[in-house]
């Protein structure tokens, strides 16, 4: 799940490929804002992931890596 | 009697805390004491049986709608009747909106109205989705009706305010809490009564009522104001909370050092703008990727943020002023998301010191200009 966190964010965000790692902090680097969130969340959807936005501080998505162990 | 205002009602807040800080100091669990002390502050603050009334009425019409969907939602997850439902919660206060252009309208303003309209919403929606499967009539009553922050926020959400009063009674944290809620009180005090006012009467009431020179002296000064006044009520009002035993979210932080215009609603007025960042902007960009409105691409977020804001705007009233208000941040908040997006230096120009100084300056102008559009001066 972490490669596929990583690949949805590299594509919404337009990073180049290898930018973002597991431990990438995506707010903090403008890779993800609010609407970046909202893009992963509704792709994720189609994993059979369903994380709510309004349920999650920053810190708590901070990085693929917390947002995997999300989605575990 | 208003609340923040003027010595019966501090007396009134005094005598009604001191109990508090007492059950709390001995480990008593303030739950109940709380929502007899809200029904007691609000009997004082509604003044005249007509207005008694109107809020009974209006706790009645909000508590029938959150229980009665509560039920419904067990047997029908359609969209549509949470919509007819929001209708009804959000009636109150649309009616009061609407006072604007039909005065008898006036009749049936209540104090809180807007806040007090939010909270239930926000019950609702969270019904909806799941989160919220039970509901205690007095738990609900409690938060809707919780009078520290019934006149100007913060607002907060249900099921972080019931897990408040979920907690055991803690002697130790509460007097922890306790003190930070009396300085919160008195340092809130200071920055609407003395700061506020020192303001008002000194710069804003001393400046000729027209003139280039004097709109933008008055358009400093009035920023300035609306800080130390609005940031004054919240402290005030997190501080009775406080004492209460209800850790109310704070609702500024520092938004004169913001680098840019979301940044800016992420320090001021926080638990508003989150609410609308939650319950409008992000189901608005969910559903419009869902349904691929707009391509699936950016322009789902400008709308977003432009509608957002116009409600943000037309939850503070229907005048021209406050309407514009909202659209002119909304193109602000949608400019803001282009340049972040459209152009990558600009994500490394904000960790640049000198470059984030000057950002600071234009931010600060640009939400000045915009509170000078809210204050009704130029229109």
């Amino acid at each position: 799940m972490l490669d596929n966190i990583i690949d949805i964010i590299t594509d919404i965000s337009g990073a180049d490929e290898g930018e973002i790692e597991a431990g990438t902090e995506l707010f903090d680097e403008g890779i993800l804002d609010s609407f970046g969130v909202v893009q992963l969340f509704v792709q994720l959807e189609s994993y059979g992931v369903k994380l709510d936005v309004a349920e999650f501080d920053r810190e708590q998505i901070s990085t693929p890596a917390k947002i995997a162990a999300l989605c575990e | 009697m208003t609340p923040y205002s003027g010595l019966p009602f501090f007396c009134t807040l005094f005598i009604v805390l001191l109990p508090a800080a007492i059950l709390g100091h001995c480990g008593k669990k303030l739950r109940p004491y709380g929502l007899l002390a809200t029904v007691l502050v609000l009997l004082a603050v509604f003044e005249g049986w007509k207005a008694k009334l109107l809020l009974l009425l209006f706790w009645a019409v909000q508590t029938a709608l959150c229980f009665g969907y509560l039920a419904v939602r067990k047997r029908c997850e359609k969209r549509w009747v949470l919509w007819l439902f929001l209708l009804g919660a959000l009636a109150p206060l649309l009616l009061v909106k609407l006072a604007v252009f039909v005065p008898k309208l006036q009749l049936l303003a209540i104090l809180g109205v807007s806040y007090m309209t939010f909270r239930a919403v926000q019950v609702l929606i969270e019904t909806y989705d799941g989160y919220i499967k039970t509901l205690n009539l007095l738990d609900f009553s409690y938060f809707l009706l919780f009078f520290p922050s019934v006149s100007s926020g913060p607002l907060d959400r249900y099921r972080r305010f019931c897990s408040d009063l979920a907690k055991e009674p803690d002697p130790e944290a509460y007097d922890k809490l306790a003190v930070e809620g009396f300085w919160k009180l008195m340092t809130g005090a200071f920055y609407s009564f003395v700061v506020g006012n020192l303001i008002l009467q000194y710069w804003l009431e001393a400046l000729p009522q027209s003139g280039f020179g004097a709109t933008v002296g008055y358009m400093y000064g009035y920023t300035f104001f609306m800080f130390f006044n609005f940031a004054g009520y919240s402290r005030m009002a997190i501080g009775s909370a406080y004492i209460l035993g209800v850790k109310m979210p704070e609702n500024f932080n520092l938004p004169f050092l913001s680098k840019d215009m979301k940044d800016f609603w992420s320090r001021w007025h926080i638990s508003l703008s989150t609410w609308l960042r939650d319950y409008v902007y992000t189901r608005f960009c969910t559903q419009a990727l869902r349904k691929k409105w707009f391509g699936g691409g950016r322009a789902s977020s400008y709308l977003g943020y432009f509608l957002t804001m116009l409600l943000m705007g037309a939850w503070h009233g229907l005048t021209p002023a406050y309407l514009i208000y909202g659209a002119y941040h909304g193109i602000l908040m949608s400019a803001n998301e282009l340049l972040d997006t459209k152009w990558k230096r600009f994500r490394k120009l904000k960790k640049n010191t000198a470059f984030s100084i000057l950002l600071i300056l234009i931010t600060f102008h640009l939400f000045s200009f915009g509170l000078l559009i809210f204050s009704g001066r130029l229109i």
